[in-house]
Order: C-alpha cells, then structure tokens, then sequence
C-alpha cells in the first residue's frame, strides 16, 4: 500500500469528516420530517345498534368507507377503498367501480374487471353482546 | 471596422422582416379590435345586470294588514337568482316565516290567515290535518329570518344552502332542486343584507360569502383589464412602427464585441448585452426558453400576491380561493394569470424540448445543459401538480389519492417515502401543509436556481445556438437596445395571450373538500398526467405509474450521451441528418404520449 502523506491524509480525513457530518445532518432532516402530524385513521368504527342493519340489507358507510352487507350468514364487510391506487369505489347496481382507473368489484368484493388485482378488503364485523356492531378495520 | 454582410442577403432579410412587421401589425390591429367588441358587450352585460332588482319589501305592518302583502312579488324580465329567490320565498316559505322573514308571528298568522287564523285547532294542521296535509307540532319555532340576529348558526353561505336543500320546506324536506336552493339561499342573504351585490351563489363561491356580513364584489375588472391590453397592444404598435421606419440605419449595425462604460455584473451573466445576430433567429430558437423565462416571472409575482390570500388548511384553503377569485379586488385575474401561465409553461417547456431535439442543440459541449433543462421539465411538472393540490376542492381529490399512493407502490421504501412527502399515512391536514412548503418553497427555491444555472450555462456552452455555417463568420452582433427591444416584444405578446386567456378562462374551482362526503369528484387526473392514468387503467401502479414515466425521463435524458453527436457542419438548421435516431425517437415517445392522453379524453371512466 502507498504511503499516506501528511497533506493527504490530512485532506482525507477533513472531506470524510465533512461527508459524514453531510450525512448526518440529511439524517436529520430526513428524521425532522418523518413524523406523522395526523393521526392514523380509526381501526375500528362503532356501527351502533345491529337492529339497524337487518337481513338482507346492504348499508353503504361513506365516512369509512366500507359497506355493511347482513346476508343469511350474518353479517359481512369490506372496505370501498380500491385496491389498485385508494381511490373509493361507487356502487353501481349491485356492482363496484373506481372512478379513477376503471376497476370494478362484484357485489362480493372480487375483481371482475382490472386494472385491480386484489378484492376490496374484508373487513371483520364483531357483534357486541350489547348487541352493537364493531367494524374492525383490519383484514379478516 | 469589419465587413458589412453581402448586400443581396441583408435586403432578403430585411424584406422578410418587413413581411413580419406587416403581420404583426395587422395581427394587433385584429387583436384591439375584437378585444374592443368584447368589451363593449360586457359593459351591456354588466347594464342588464343592474336593471334587474329585487322587489321592495313592504315597510312595517299596519294595524289593519295589507293583502298586497300576500301578492306576488314582481319580478323584471330577466329575474337574477335573488329575484328567483324572492319568488320561491313567497310560494313555498312566507306560510311559517312571514312575508318579510320575520317568522310565523301573531301578528302575520293573523293578518294573513284571518278566517282561519289558529294553524293547530282547525283542520290545518291539527291531528286530523287533511290527508295531503301534515301536523304541525306546536313547540315547533319558526326563527325569523330577516333580522340581525337570525341564521345565527349559519357561518358561511354554503352553510346554509346546506341546511335549506335537506330540511326545507319543513313538510317536505329535500323537495328543493339544488338550482331553486341557491335562489332561495340568495334571497335570505337578501332579507339580512348581506348578499354581495351582482354575485350568483354557487358551490364555488359559497363558502367565501359570510351570512352575517356583508362583503363587497369587485366591480366588473374586464374592463380595466381590456383597457390594460389596448394601451399594451399600442405600445407593441409603437416600438415595431418605429423599428418599421428607422431599421435602415441599424440593419447592420457596428461590430460591438465591447459595450463601453460598462463593467460585467452577474446579471451580464445570465442576460448578455450583445448577441451575435446569426445565432438568434426566431425561426430556429421559436423564442421558448425566452418565453419560458417571462412566464416563470409571471408565476413569481402573481404567486406572491397569492401567498397574501392563501389559507394552507383544509378548512380554509379552497374558501380562500374562492375568496381570492370572488372578492380580491383584481383577485380573479391574479389566480387565473398564474394557472394559465402555469399552464403555458408545461407547454412551452416542451416546444422547448422538442426544438432542442430537432436541432441538435442536445450535443458536444451542451450536453449537461440538456440535463439541466430536462430537470426543469421535471421541477416545473411537480410544481404544477402541487399547486394544483393546493386548490384542496373536490377536483382534486382522487388525483391526490391516487398520485400519491403511486409512492405506496414503491418496493421496500414506499410508505416511508409517502410519510415523508405527504406528512401522514392518508392525506389530511399534514398533506396540505407540506404541499404548501413543497410548492412554494422547496421546488420554487430549487427551480429558480435550476433556471438560473442552465441561463448561465447557455452563455458558457456558447450563446443561445450555434449558427449555421455559412453565417459562422458572420460576427454581426445584436445591439443591446435591439436585443432588448426582442424581448419585450415577446414579453408583450405572450402578455397579451395570457391576460386574453386570464379573463376568458376562468382557472377551475369546485366546492370545498367537506371530510368523506364526496360531492361530484372529478376522477380525471390533470392534463399532463392523462397519460400516466391511461397507462394505470391496464395494471400494476409501480411499474406503469413509476417506473415507466421515470423512464422515458431518464432515457430522453441519456440520448445525447448514447447516440453520436451532431456533426459540427450540420448544426444550426432544424432536423440535422446526423441526428436522425434521436430525432425519431423522440417523436415516437412523443405521439406515444400523445395518443394515451387523447384515449384518456376520449374514454373517461
């Protein structure tokens, strides 16, 4: 290995401490703007009274947005957030579609036409012994 | 002393400049006098508009009541929205709240329904009200209207058109077509005097009217603004006459390498006193990095005097707008001079573009200058879609969701890269806010000096082009005065365009973003990204909505360092042989971007 002159090394270590100090402060900036100034969206939403939905109704929840489906085998969820880029998908006969790209659901949530790849999310339903129901945020 | 040009030349020149003065003349000439005409009919307009009033209301009961007081209230021939609304009032509300807003008094209850004058006990509205009837309960209040203290719940004029389209008339809530609620709504605004004068309420202005205050319309500003035109267009009339009848003397003038009595400052750097007059041609350089310059200074001041209105909260953002377009006087011309400038800008950029590519210019020596300038592209692009986010109404709605969820789709660093743009794991408050920082001052801050560096760097890579050979000895330089002279040509013209466009063009606005109620979103990205969503309707959002864009930039980027340079005698005329590839390859990418824009057009979803 060649020699390192003073100069050199003198020179070298000045530029790497300089880039470090360089990186340290994009660190820091990277950090300062890193927090989450809203607060993450509810993971769960409180439906009220399950009389409200009765068998074989069909309950739109815009200010989810999720749809609350009561069928013969209780009850169903999933969320109107379209799963190719978020926008909220309107119900069209029974039927989903985005307004944004074109996708469209069936009435259970599954792809019938692309760009989407996924179904809308399903979303847990918790029936309280209350008798009030929970929409769950998460994917069942 | 040098060499004065071949004379035969300098006359074809001076021939074809005497052509383009003859055109430029008859041009303004044809501009003055549409905007005249169009002038004239908006002072009509603005007469019909004062001719039509509201009826008069009748002054304060008397002790024995009136019955013109249950009459019709006139309306002219050419009824404005309040006259409408007067008309609405008097069929459907004046039963519970009096004919002057005064509420269901015993004094209007008695007056106006003397033979039956108790609602409750008769067969009104009493348990056994008609079948077409209803029962009226009787703790139900019915708040006068009309006076200082009333509507008191009601902020904003948007507030209480919403009341009023889902509850009233009381009996029959939601029977109100949106059109006939805003007449109504203007008409209460009219019984609290405050419905600023010649305003029609809309959800675009709504939200920007106080119910309880009365704010001022600006008068008609067209006017003034054609009046500005007129005196521009006489003043671009003036310096090309003149120029018309004196540019014998200076075709050719001196040979001026050095202005004297002048040291070199650094705005010589950036804008030189002299140019060499071979290299300047309009019809090479079509004069857009010029263009490109006066519609960024446009955007500059008309943005700044933005920055005094602007509110960055979701709340207040697009009220601010609208009050902005509604209310600042000369408000209106300030907000559409900076869309459509910013609009013209992404155009121009791109004539721009296009002409560097068909000339060759992109090679030997002003390769990092292409660099620089397709960064601009870039910055000016993301400029434009974050002030159009800052409108924060239901137009842009999904093109926030779905342009920012793009970043989602990114492998690996995606959601943090979200976070640290957007401020938030969805767009809200935090969204807003940083749009606002990123806009006016990341990117604003980043692209003057992007700008200023790539003027320098035109001056040090050689001047504005390369002339053509034959005119490469030719060291004729544009004088200063002359050169300046160009320019505020220019200026004037695309000035002109653009306060034409400013007023006839309003810049769009919808209403407010109201939490998830969506009213009537539009789904269809800006205009420079349609392609970019038609490309997203057929799959996977990383790879079409991303990587391909990113793509075409940095492979339009990499071209001049990929294909051979443009021979040096081949520079200066347009679509030089040697630069055939790049040149058909940037049309391909080209109408490829076109044609998807166009399907986008065509098929909306």
């Amino acid at each position: 290995m060649k020699k390192l002159s003073r100069r050199e090394f003198l020179r070298l270590a000045a530029n790497s401490l300089l880039s470090l100090s360089g990186a340290f402060a994009l660190g820091g900036l990277l950090q300062f703007l890193s927090y989450e100034m809203d607060p993450a969206p509810p993971s769960q939403y409180d439906l009220g009274s399950a009389a409200d939905y009765p068998p074989g109704s069909r309950t739109l929840l815009m200010h989810i947005p999720a749809v609350l489906i009561h069928n013969n085998d209780g009850y169903l969820a999933f969320s109107l957030v379209c799963t190719h880029l978020g926008c909220t998908v309107e119900q069209k006969d029974g039927q989903y579609e985005c307004p944004c790209h074109g996708s469209k659901y069936d009435g259970n949530g599954y792809v019938t036409r692309g760009p989407s790849n996924t179904p809308l999310k399903k979303l847990r339903v918790e029936v309280t012994e209350t008798g009030s129901i929970i929409l769950h945020m998460e994917q069942v | 002393m040098k060499t004065i040009p071949a004379f035969k030349k300098d006359n074809q020149r001076l021939r074809a400049a005497q052509f383009a003065r003859v055109f430029l003349l008859v041009l303004g000439a044809f501009l003055f006098i549409g905007a005249s005409l169009l002038l004239t009919g908006n002072v009509n307009a603005a007469q019909n508009r004062q001719t039509a009033s509201t009826p008069t209301l009748i002054p304060s009961p008397t002790p024995t009541f009136d019955p013109s007081r249950l009459a019709s209230p006139e309306t002219p021939d050419v009824p404005t929205q309040v006259d409408q609304g007067a008309v609405i009032f008097w069929g459907v509300c004046i039963a519970c709240h009096g004919d002057r807003g005064q509420g269901l008094t015993d004094e209007w209850r008695l007056g106006a329904y003397a033979e039956d004058n108790n609602c409750w006990e008769s067969e009104c509205h009493g348990s056994d009200h008609p079948p077409q009837g209803f029962e009226m309960s009787k703790t139900l209040t019915f708040p006068p209207l009309g006076t200082a203290s009333a509507l008191g719940r009601f902020e904003n004029a948007q507030q209480l058109y919403d009341y009023v389209v889902v509850m009233m008339p009381w009996w029959k809530p939601r029977s109100l077509t949106p059109e006939k609620a805003w007449q109504v709504t203007a008409y209460l605004l009219k019984l609290k005097g405050s419905l600023p004068a010649g305003l029609v309420l809309d959800e675009t202005n709504a939200s920007a009217v106080p119910v309880h205050r009365l704010v001022t319309t600006p008068q008609n500003e067209n006017t003034a603004v054609f009046f500005f035109i007129g005196t521009l267009m006489l003043a671009m009339l003036g310096l090309i006459t003149r120029d018309f009848f004196t540019r014998r003397e200076t075709a050719s003038p001196p040979n001026l390498t050095v202005v004297p009595a002048t040291r070199p400052n650094f705005f010589v750097h950036l804008h030189p006193p002299t140019i060499p007059a071979a290299q300047s041609r309009w019809r090479y350089t079509l004069g857009a990095g010029g263009m490109a310059v006066f519609l960024s200074l446009v955007l500059l001041v008309t943005g700044l005097l933005e920055m005094f209105y602007y509110i960055p909260t979701p709340e207040k953002a697009a009220i601010s707008v609208e009050t902005i377009v509604s209310f600042v006087p000369l408000g209106a011309l300030v907000r559409n001079l900076h869309y459509w400038a910013a609009q013209l800008l992404v155009i121009v950029a791109l004539i721009h573009l296009a002409r560097v590519i068909f000339t060759g210019a992109y090679s030997a020596g002003r390769k990092f200058n292409f660099l620089l300038g397709l960064s601009l592209l870039v910055l000016v692009i993301l400029l434009d879609f974050t002030g159009y986010v800052l409108r924060w109404d239901e137009g842009i709605r999904w093109a926030l969701t779905a342009g920012t969820n793009l970043l989602k789709s990114i492998p690996y660093v995606g959601t943090a890269f979200y976070i640290f743009v957007v401020g938030g794991r969805e767009p809200g408050p935090a969204a807003l806010i940083r749009f606002y920082s990123w806009h006016i001052y990341v990117l604003s801050l980043v692209c003057g000096i992007v700008m200023v560096w790539h003027l320098f760097r035109v001056r040090r890579d050689g001047g504005i082009a390369v002339a053509p050979v034959t005119e490469r000895e030719n060291t004729t330089r544009i004088t200063r005065a002359d050169l300046l002279k160009r320019e505020v040509l220019g200026m004037f013209i695309g000035g002109i365009v653009l306060l034409i466009v400013a007023v006839f063009k309003p810049a769009p606005i919808a209403s407010p973003i109201r939490g998830s109620t969506i009213l009537n979103a539009d789904s269809s990205a800006p205009w420079f990204f349609l392609w970019v969503q038609q490309l997203l309707k057929s799959g996977d959002p990383f790879l079409l909505g991303v990587l391909l864009p990113l793509a075409v930039i940095i492979f339009i980027g990499a071209m001049p360092y990929l294909f051979k340079d443009v021979k040096q005698n081949e520079l200066g005329y347009w679509f030089p042989r040697s630069g055939q590839i790049v040149q058909l390859i940037f049309i391909i990418i080209s109408v490829i971007i076109m044609a998807l824009t166009m399907l986008s057009i065509l098929n909306p979803i």
